[in-house]
C-alpha cells in the first residue's frame, strides 16, 4: 500500500514539473518568435487592418502583458482546468481537444492490439526458431520494420488494400474497417522493438533453471512457452511498453494525418498551421497529463505481473 | 535377483564440434527400490549423466550409447516421447532449490499442472493430490498451495519439490546435489522426507553428490565417477575401506568427519 | 598492420556492418555520383513533360511538375542526410559535455536536474518537435533547431548514467587524486569511455532524425514545397499517387534505405564495440 502511495505520488510530482517546464519552454518560445499570433488571426478575418485595431485585439487577449503575468495567468488558468480559448474558432481549448480524445485513444488500442498481434508471434518465433530460417525472417522483420516510415507504409497499404484490391475503406472514422489499416500501420511501427526485447527475454529465460526443471516434469514444450517462460519475458515488455506510451501518442500523430482521423493529432497540426498558440499550449499539458497517466497505470500493473517486486519492497 | 529399472550402457556425452568427451563409457544399473549413489567432484559429469537421462543436454551436447529404462531406450526416443517419461517414470530434484520452480507462478498451481500433465484428470481432484502429498512433506499445505517460491525458506521449497515429485510416484528419482543448497539441520529433514517416499512408493534413487558422508549414511551402492569415467563402483563399505582406485582413496581421504577415522582428529588436537 | 587488417575483418564478418557499409557505400556514390550522372536541374518544371514513366532520359520518371524525381531524390539525399547528421551532431556536443559535467559533479543537484529530465523525456519528442516547429513557423531550420533542442537531453542523461558507474573506478579515482585538473580527467578517461556508446546511439539515431524530419515534413510543418526534402515530396505528390504510384514509391524507397543503413551500422557498431569491451575486461 505504501508503495502504492509513493508511485502515485513521484508521478504526480513528475507531472508537475513536466508540465511547468514544457509550457514555459514553448511560452517563451511563442514571445520570441517573430510570428505574430494577432496577425494571424486578423489574416482570417479577412479585413482591413489598422494598427488601432491590432493594438486592441492586442489588450483583449492580454498579449502587452510582461510575460511572466501572461504565464502566471495562464498557469492559474489550468489550475482551474480552463486551458483558454482557440484563437481562430474561440471555443474553449479543453472541450476542442477532449472531443477529439476518444478518436485518438480508440486508434492507440487499435494500435496496440496490432501491435501485439504482430510483436507476440514475431518475438516467440524467433525465440523458438533461433538461427533457423524463421528466426532470420522475425529478424528482418524488426530491422526493415524500424527502418520503414511509417506514413509511407501507410500509403503503401492504402494503395494495395484500398486501390488495387479495393478491400477496406481508404480514410477516414466510420466502421470497423476503417480501424483496420491505421492499426496495423501503428502497429508496424511500433513492433520492431517489441520483436527485438521479446525474442532476447525469451532466449534468456528458455534458458533459466526453472525452464529445465518443467522440462524435467514433462511438461510439453508449447505450454512452457506460454505458461512459463512468456510471463517472464513479459515484465520487460511492460517496462518497455510504459517507455514507449510517448512515442505511441507522436506515431498516432502522422497516422492521424495520414488517414484523415479525426483525432487530437489531426487537431494540433492543424492548429500550428493556424498558429493557434492556446490550442498547442493546452494539447501539450493534456499529453503530458495522459503519459504520466499511463506511465502510472503501467507502473501498477508492473506490481500485479511481477508479485516478487512487491513482496520484496514491502518487507524491506 | 530383481531387473534393473534403470541401466545405462556405455554412455559417453560430447560437444557437438569438438569430438573432446565430457561422460565417456559410463555404464550403471539402479535396481527396483534401491538408492544408488554417484559421487565424484564437480565436473566429473555426474550432473550431465543424469541430464542425459532426462534427454535435457544444451543443444550443443550430444550422447550417444543406451539408457535402458524397463525395457525401453530413452536415448533413442524423440524429445516427444520421450517427454512422456519425465516426471511420471522418473523425477529429479535439483540441487538449486530456486530453479525447481517458475518463480512467478504459484507452486500449487504448478504442482497441479505437472499431475495433470500426465494423467487426465480434473483440477479439483489433482487440487486434492497436490495438497495431500504437501501435507505430508510435513508443510502446511493450504499455504505452500497458494504461495510463490519466493515466499517459502529453501527447506520448504525443496520439501515441495519432493512433494511434486510424490504426487507422480515415479518409479525413478534422480537427486542432483538436493541438499547442498540448505543448511545441514534442514538437509538432514529434506532427506528423511525423501527416505519416507521411498517406503511409501518403493521407488529407486539416484543420489548424485560430491558428499561422500552423506552418500555412505544413505545409500545402498556407489558409483565413483572421475572425469567422465566411472572409476569404481560397490557398496559403501566397500568404497569407504577396500576402495582400489586411486581416485577414491583421495577422496576419502579428504573427509576429516569419516567415521573410523577420528585418529586424524585425535592427531590434530594433540599437536595444538 | 596486422591489427588493422584483423579488425577490419572483424568488422566485415558481421552481417549486420558489412550491409550497412554496402548500404553506405551505395548511398554516397548516389549522393555525390548521381548529379553529375543526370544533370537535371531538381527544381526545374517542365510542363510539357510531366509524369512521364520511367526511361533512358528520366530514370525514374518525372513528377506533376515536369521534374526529375532522380535528380530531387538525389538532392534531397544531401539535403535529408546533411540535415540528421548536423542535428545530431548538434545534439552530441551540447549533450555530451553537459552529461560528463553532471555526471563528474554528482550530487544532489545532479539527480535533482536528472530527475526533472526524467519527467522532460517521458514526454512524446515527436509531439514537441511539433509544437517548437509550431510556434517557429513551420520550415526545415526550425525543425532542425527543435530536434536539437529535444534530442540533446537524450544524450546528456545516457552520458551522465555511463559516467556515474565508471567515476567510482580506480583508474578515475587515481587520475581524481593525482592532482590532475578535473577537465583533463573528464577528457582522458571518461570521454573514451563514452564515446562507443555514443558512436552507436548517435548512428542508430541519425536514422530515427530522418524519419523524424521526414515525417514532419510529410504533414507539413517541416520543408516546405518547391524543396525536394523526401517526405515533402511525398507530401507534395500525395494527390497524384493513384495516376502514377511511383511518385510514392521512389521518396519512401530513398528514406527506408538510408534509415535501414543507420540501423545496420548501428547494430554492427554496438556489436562490435560489445566484443571489444568484453576483450578489455578480460
Amino acid at each position: 500500500m505504501q508503495r502504492i502511495v509513493s508511485i502515485i505520488s513521484t508521478r504526480i510530482f513528475q507531472l508537475l514539473i513536466m508540465i511547468l517546464i514544457l509550457s514555459f519552454v514553448t511560452f517563451l518560445l511563442m514571445k520570441v518568435t517573430p510570428g505574430d499570433p494577432i496577425r494571424a488571426i486578423l489574416k482570417v478575418d479577412d479585413v482591413v487592418v489598422t494598427t488601432a485595431d491590432e493594438e486592441k485585439l492586442r489588450q483583449e487577449y492580454g498579449f502587452d502583458e510582461p510575460i511572466f503575468v501572461q504565464y502566471g495567468k495562464w498557469i492559474w488558468g489550468v489550475a482551474q482546468l480552463d486551458l483558454g480559448e482557440s484563437l481562430i474558432s474561440n471555443r474553449p481549448v479543453l472541450d476542442m481537444i477532449l472531443n477529439r480524445l476518444p478518436a485518438t485513444a480508440a486508434l492507440s488500442l487499435g494500435g496496440l492490439v496490432a501491435l501485439l498481434l504482430i510483436s507476440v508471434p514475431l518475438g516467440i518465433i524467433g525465440a523458438l526458431y533461433k538461427g533457423r530460417w524463421p528466426d532470420y525472417l522475425s529478424r528482418w522483420t524488426a530491422i526493415l520494420g524500424a527502418s520503414i516510415p511509417s506514413f509511407w507504409l501507410g500509403l503503401l497499404l492504402i494503395y494495395f488494400f484500398s486501390l488495387k484490391l479495393n478491400l477496406l475503406p481508404v480514410m477516414g472514422k466510420g466502421t470497423l474497417a476503417h480501424y483496420i489499416l491505421p492499426s496495423i500501420t501503428l502497429g508496424i511501427a511500433m513492433a520492431p522493438i517489441y520483436i527485438r526485447l521479446l525474442r532476447e527475454r525469451l532466449i534468456a529465460t528458455m534458458q533459466s533453471t526453472f525452464i529445465e526443471a518443467a522440462r524435467a516434469r514433462g511438461i510439453r514444450k508449447e505450454r512452457i512457452l506460454v505458461f512459463h517462460a512468456l510471463r517472464g519475458s513479459l515484465i520487460p515488455l511492460v517496462t518497455m511498453f510504459g517507455l514507449s506510451i510517448g512515442s505511441l501518442l507522436g506515431g498516432v500523430t502522422v497516422i492521424e494525418i495520414l488517414f484523415s482521423w479525426p483525432g487530437m493529432g489531426e487537431l494540433i497540426v492543424t492548429s500550428v498551421m493556424q498558429r493557434d498558440y492556446p490550442v498547442i499550449q493546452g494539447y501539450i499539458i493534456i499529453v503530458g497529463f495522459l503519459v504520466v497517466l499511463s506511465n502510472l497505470a503501467v507502473d501498477l500493473l508492473y506490481l500485479i505481473i511481477n508479485p516478487q517486486i512487491n513482496q520484496e519492497k514491502e518487507s524491506v | 535377483m530383481s531387473n534393473p529399472i534403470i541401466s545405462i550402457e556405455k554412455l559417453k556425452i560430447e560437444t557437438r564440434n569438438g569430438s573432446y568427451p565430457l561422460v565417456n563409457n559410463v555404464s550403471l544399473e539402479i535396481k527396483k527400490g534401491e538408492i544408488a549413489g554417484l559421487i565424484g567432484e564437480s565436473g566429473s559429469g555426474k550432473s550431465l549423466t543424469a541430464r542425459a537421462v532426462m534427454g535435457l543436454l544444451p543443444v550443443n551436447m550430444k550422447n550417444s550409447g543406451r539408457i535402458v529404462y524397463k525395457n525401453s531406450d530413452l536415448s533413442a526416443l524423440s524429445p516427444k516421447d520421450h517427454r512422456k517419461f519425465l516426471g511420471k517414470e522418473i523425477g529429479i530434484i535439483f540441487q538449486d532449490y530456486r530453479a525447481s520452480f517458475t518463480p512467478y507462478i504459484k507452486i500449487g498451481k504448478q504442482i497441479t499442472e505437472t499431475i495433470r500433465t500426465h494423467y487426465p484428470i480434473g483440477k479439483k481432484e489433482a487440487r486434492n493430490q497436490a495438497l495431500e502429498v504437501l501435507g505430508k512433506m510435513g508443510l502446511d499445505s493450504e499455504r505452500v498451495y497458494c504461495s510463490y517460491p519466493f515466499q517459502l525458506s529453501g527447506g520448504q521449497v525443496q520439501r515441495a519439490s519432493i512433494a511434486m515429485v510424490l504426487a507422480l510416484k515415479p518409479a525413478l528419482v534422480i537427486c542432483d546435489e538436493m541438499t547442498t543448497a540448505l543448511d545441514v539441520m534442514n538437509g538432514e529433514k529434506v532427506l528423511n522426507y525423501l527416505e519416507e517416499v521411498r517406503k511409501e512408493t518403493g521407488c529407486a534413487i539416484l543420489m548424485i553428490t560430491h558428499d561422500l558422508a552423506l552418500a555412505y549414511k544413505r545409500t545402498d551402492r556407489i558409483y565413483v565417477m572421475q572425469q567422465g569415467e566411472i572409476v569404481e563402483e560397490g557398496l559403501p563399505e566397500q568404497i569407504r575401506c577396500q576402495h582400489q582406485h586411486p581416485y577414491t582413496k583421495k577422496l576419502c581421504a579428504c573427509l576429516l568427519s569419516l567415521p573410523g577415522e577420528n585418529f586424524i582428529i585425535n592427531e590434530r588436537v594433540n599437536d595444538l | 598492420m596486422d591489427t588493422v587488417l584483423t579488425k577490419s575483418t572483424a568488422l566485415v564478418r558481421n552481417p549486420n556492418m558489412l550491409g550497412g557499409i554496402i548500404l553506405a557505400v551505395f548511398l554516397a556514390g548516389v549522393m555525390f555520383l548521381g548529379g553529375a550522372l543526370v544533370p537535371y536541374d531538381p527544381f526545374k518544371i517542365d510542363m510539357g513533360n510531366r509524369l512521364q514513366e520511367a526511361s533512358t532520359l528520366h530514370w525514374l520518371g518525372t513528377d506533376q511538375l515536369g521534374r526529375d524525381i532522380f535528380s530531387r531524390i538525389v538532392f534531397g539525399a544531401k539535403l535529408t542526410i546533411g540535415l540528421g547528421m548536423l542535428a545530431i551532431f548538434m545534439a552530441v556536443c551540447i549533450g555530451v559535455p553537459i552529461g560528463l559535467i553532471s555526471g563528474y559533479i554528482g550530487g544532489r543537484m545532479d539527480a535533482f536536474f536528472m530527475r526533472i529530465i526524467d519527467g522532460i523525456l517521458t514526454f512524446p519528442d515527436f509531439i514537441l518537435a511539433i509544437a517548437i516547429a509550431g510556434i517557429l513557423g513551420p520550415s526545415l531550420t526550425n525543425i532542425v533547431i527543435a530536434i536539437v533542442l529535444v534530442r540533446w537531453i537524450v544524450y546528456a542523461r545516457v552520458v551522465r548514467g555511463l559516467v556515474l558507474s565508471e567515476k567510482e573506478k580506480e583508474y578515475v579515482l587515481v587520475s581524481k587524486t593525482s592532482f590532475s585538473s578535473p577537465i583533463k580527467t573528464i577528457r582522458l578517461h571518461l570521454l573514451p569511455h563514452v564515446m562507443p556508446d555514443i558512436i552507436v546511439m548517435a548512428a542508430i539515431d541519425v536514422g530515427k532524425v530522418i524519419l523524424l524530419i521526414s515525417a514532419l515534413s510529410y504533414i507539413g510543418l517541416g520543408a516546405q514545397p518547391p524543396i525536394p526534402e523526401w517526405g515533402a515530396m511525398l507530401n507534395d505528390g500525395q494527390g497524384y499517387f493513384q495516376v502514377k504510384p511511383s511518385l510514392m514509391v521512389y521518396p519512401g524507397l530513398a528514406i527506408m534505405v538510408t534509415v535501414l543503413c543507420c540501423n545496420l551500422l548501428g547494430d554492427g557498431l554496438k556489436s562490435h564495440f560489445d566484443i571489444r569491451k568484453g576483450r578489455q575486461e578480460l
